[in-house]
């Protein structure tokens, strides 16, 4: 037993320092965006806002933030749309062809981005839709549609399969029952899967850098800077786009795991 | 068991059918298939001419750079599969069999958050942790020891690599081990299976498919991954998608950065298939 | 009689290659509290879904109050269903459940809840009227699914097993309620069950299915006392069924030769001839037993098996020397009388009118 005792710590302690590793640069990020060292080391300089003051000032990085806020915004907007239809097709649904039906949803983020982002552009800049900032909308709906349908599928599997004809047979017509039964059913799961594909958008970079153009995310702009020199700038901006991403992917756990709270079933 | 009424396509059933089918057919299926067109085009002074010749692919495929390259990455990526696997083995059994459900549950919910963060401010900032100045040589400096050199190498790589992959890793093999019936587990040390065997005669086998799911995903990840070789690895050898990215942006070279991005989805396909294939394959005399 | 509300007029059901109701041809009566019974997979469910519009007839029409229902889609009609799960919606109160079906059919705000509340008084719920679906108990759930129906005012209900999910005394409880609720409102109940206790309680005719087919309609006595077929008397169970040759008729009575003796049995609908096979029944309340042999045909002598006691009522498995097994049931006041141990050898008895010989077809 003392045997197992010790092992227990050992692993514990090995849980810990993978989960130091994860979360070091995340925490690193944000220590050094106070830090006065153009080249962070230990021991650390002094604290400092100067990053922060620098990136405020620069109405480039404010221009990105903007184009990232639409970006995210309508690329949640439209890919949590197609993911809902998607997956309510799935679950109502059986028809010819559904592996594919399915596969053309689910296989983009199996593909590297690097590839997405190369077949992008060469094909918005055929049909003559490149450099725009719907380009990059449209490119990260493709891409983030995938993780919406997953969310509002498993929150369908949760649904009495009854609960549909249940509203047909109280008089509700299919389109009735949609607005008042499926869509108020699958609310946390479409909440969570807004903000899932807006924090996937928001932290985008390889594809937005390709189809952008002039219209810079934050994400493309950390790597222009980042490919020019060290400059710290891009930990204050860094700490920034974390800080948003992370509460986005918060709250879609908490809506995710919000209907674990009541009960499921009647 | 009573189906759902089997009533003809009517309008309804449309309107939740076709906007994937349109919105993906001219937003993903067709830039994949122009890509795959494009790389037959011909660049004359710098311009792009739709034809049909295979100039692109013999030259790409004669160059030893590209060859170079192709298998530089293809081991890269394997080396880094098999050290996620192996780093994140020990912690998914933790959590899985040591872990109260409810530290599980916030484990990968912790696990998940990275995930969805800025992986390119995540690798900034091990660039600067890992620098010949940087905390880690700093923190060795004080007892005496380094600097060493770690960024612009192959070690620097694989860092950045499991700041992509292992969260992810972690969490699909917890998950699968946590599926495990226990009192198989049980059985066999019952059965006088040792604390090891029973790791490796009970516990790989009934979770293979995850893990083999798990790896599949890590090595895609890493594949199409330019982040960690470019800043961390410095491209000395350049992967796949880094020569992706210089034909692109430097070359103008679209048809040819087309011909290495189907090699590079040919390989992923061929690798994925045949890791579902072991993953789902019966067992020899298993009915 | 009164009149038929709902004609199945040779409906049968197809799922692919997998034929769930062979042949369905009956007619449901206005104002009757009918159950539908059989084994899972023998079609009743479907048959109930069917009426509600969830399933179209492959072949064959429904009709209710004359007009064929066939192509009417399920929001159209009007046939509230209380379903096994309830399938109560979890996102909405107890009121606004019940309010569902109203607001579906476009009554005003002030009405709706008029009516919801009413319902919800009249199911003695009226105080959680404004709680979430979860935080009910199983029998509260049971009693809004009820009112959700119901305050449509519907002219036939539909219920698919809605007390499988209760305890036992909540079920008997909810009978009750079940009963009264049809009696008081007049209107029809269709009620789908795989409890015998359930539909011959409730009942005033049941309808015995099996493999997508009717075995039996009849008053629940009438399918007790003169099951029609084997698979009726087996369904029903508590039977002791004897199969055998017909060796000698008269006008009024039949004996027929089993390998566990001769007995005589009285001559019904189903037409006997010499020399024939034959199989009848005697209900296990309806036979006798006593220490030593009784005068009379129509006896066994058997060894006792085990008991089984529910409630006051206590059946008797026993086993003659051929190693036919019959059942008695009785009254266990009545049982202590006889000082009864297993492996204990007594006689059975009943009289030719308990009887009934099976139709074989």
């Amino acid at each position: 037993m003392n045997a197992n005792r010790t092992l227990n710590v050992i692993l514990g302690i090995y849980v810990a320092l993978i989960f130091a590793f994860v979360f070091a640069p995340i925490i690193f990020s944000m220590i050094f965006s106070f830090n006065s060292q153009r080249f962070p080391t230990i021991p650390l300089g002094s604290f400092t806002t100067e990053w922060y003051a620098k990136i405020l000032a620069d109405p480039d990085i404010w221009e990105a933030a903007l184009n990232s806020l639409i970006v995210s915004c309508s690329t949640a907007v439209i890919a949590t749309f197609l993911g809902f239809c998607t997956a309510y097709s799935d679950y109502r649904y059986n028809f010819r062809f559904k592996g594919p039906y399915l596969a053309l949803i689910l296989l983009p983020p199996t593909i590297p981005l690097i590839i997405m982002a190369l077949a992008m552009l060469a094909w918005f800049s055929k049909i003559g839709m490149s450099g725009q900032i719907y380009s990059i909308i449209i490119a990260h709906s493709v891409l983030t549609a995938p993780f919406a349908m997953a969310v509002i599928r498993l929150r369908l599997n949760q649904m009495d399969p009854d609960l549909e004809s249940a509203a047909w047979n109280l008089g509700g017509s299919e389109w009735a029952t949609m607005r008042h039964v499926i869509i108020p059913f699958c609310k946390p799961a479409i909440f969570s899967g807004l903000f899932l594909t807006a924090a996937v958008s928001f932290d985008e970079f390889a594809v937005s850098w390709f189809v952008s153009g002039l219209n810079k995310t934050l994400p493309v702009i950390i790597l222009e800077i980042v490919q020019g020199n060290i400059d710290p700038q891009v930990n204050a901006i860094g700490t920034f786009v974390f800080l948003i991403s992370m509460t986005l992917v918060v709250l879609a756990q908490i809506f995710f795991a919000s209907r674990q709270m009541k009960s499921i079933r009647p | 068991m009573p189906t759902k009424p089997a009533r003809t396509i009517n309008l309804y059933a449309l309107t939740w059918r076709l906007p994937i089918i349109f919105w993906q057919f001219i937003f993903f299926v067709g830039p994949v298939l122009f890509m795959v067109a494009m790389s037959f085009f011909l660049v004359k002074n710098y311009r792009m001419t739709e034809a049909f010749e295979f100039v692109n692919w013999s030259k790409m495929l004669s160059r030893g750079y590209f060859w170079d390259s192709y298998w530089y990455t293809v081991f890269i990526a394997s080396v880094a599969t098999v050290c996620a696997m192996c780093i994140a083995f020990p912690a998914a059994f933790a959590l899985a069999f040591r872990a109260s459900e409810s530290t599980r549950r916030w484990a990968i919910f912790l696990l998940i958050i990275p995930f969805f963060t800025s992986y390119l401010v995540r690798t900034f900032s091990w660039f600067v942790i890992l620098s010949e100045s940087g905390v880690i040589n700093g923190l060795l400096g004080t007892i005496g020891l380094g600097p060493y050199t770690m960024l612009n190498t192959n070690f620097g790589t694989l860092v950045g690599y499991m700041t992509l992959t292992l969260p992810l890793v972690v969490i699909l093999q917890t998950v699968t081990m946590a599926n495990i019936d226990k009192t198989l587990i049980e059985a066999a040390r019952n059965l006088g299976c040792k604390p090891l065997a029973t790791i490796w005669q009970v516990i790989i086998p009934l979770s293979k498919t995850g893990l083999i799911i798990a790896a599949i995903f890590c090595f895609i990840l890493s594949f199409g991954d330019f982040v960690a070789p470019f800043y961390l690895g410095g491209s000395q050898e350049p992967t796949l998608p880094i020569l992706i990215l210089d034909t692109t942006k430097s070359g103008q070279q679209w048809p040819r950065a087309a011909v290495v991005a189907i090699m590079m989805m040919g390989t992923l396909f061929a690798i994925a298939f045949a890791g579902i294939a072991l993953a789902y394959r019966k067992r020899k005399g298993a009915k | 009689m009164s009149k038929p509300l709902v004609v199945f007029d040779k409906v049968q059901k197809h799922f692919g290659n997998f034929i769930a109701v062979k042949e369905l041809d009956f007619e449901i009566r206005e104002g009757e509290f009918l159950a539908i019974m059989g084994p899972s997979g023998c079609g009743k469910t479907t048959t109930l879904r069917m009426l509600a519009g969830l399933e179209a007839p492959s072949i064959g029409e429904i009709r209710l109050n004359g007009k064929v229902m066939n192509n009417v889609a399920p929001h159209e009609r009007d046939t509230p269903l209380v379903w096994q799960s309830l399938a109560l919606f979890p996102f909405l109160t107890a009121r606004e459940n019940v309010e569902f079906g109203l607001k579906m059919r476009g009554v005003d705000k002030a009405e709706r809840k008029e009516r919801a509340l009413k319902w919800l008084e009249k199911m003695g719920i009226l105080e959680f009227a404004d709680r979430d679906i979860s935080t009910l108990s199983g029998g509260q759930k049971q009693r809004v699914a009820l009112a959700r129906s119901l305050v449509m005012e519907p002219q036939i209900l539909l219920l698919d097993e809605p007390l499988s999910a209760l305890d036992a005394h909540l079920v008997i409880r909810m009978q009750a309620v079940l009963t009264d609720l049809q009696r008081e409102l007049g209107i029809t109940f269709v009620y789908v069950t795989h409890s015998q206790s359930e539909a011959f309680a409730m009942a005033d005719r049941v309808v015995i299915m099996g493999e997508g087919r009717i075995a039996q309609i009849g008053s629940p006595k009438d399918i007790y006392r003169e099951p029609a077929n084997q698979f009726v008397a087996e369904f029903v169970g508590r039977n002791n069924i004897l199969s055998g040759t017909v060796s000698s008729l008269t006008k009024s009575t039949a004996e027929i030769t089993t390998p566990s003796g001769t007995f005589s049995v009285p001559m019904n609908e189903v037409a006997l001839s010499e020399g024939q096979n034959a199989s009848f029944v005697i209900s296990a309340d309806l036979v006798h037993i006593s220490m030593d042999e009784p005068k009379g045909e129509n006896t066994a002598h058997c060894k006792l098996i085990s008991e089984e006691f529910v409630g006051s009522m206590v059946t008797l498995f026993l086993e003659d020397a051929q190693g036919h097994e019959f059942k008695v049931q009785m009254q266990e006041r009545e049982l202590s009388k006889f000082d009864l141990k297993g492996g204990d050898e007594i006689w059975l008895s009943w009289d030719t009118q308990s009887a009934h010989v099976l139709d074989e077809h």
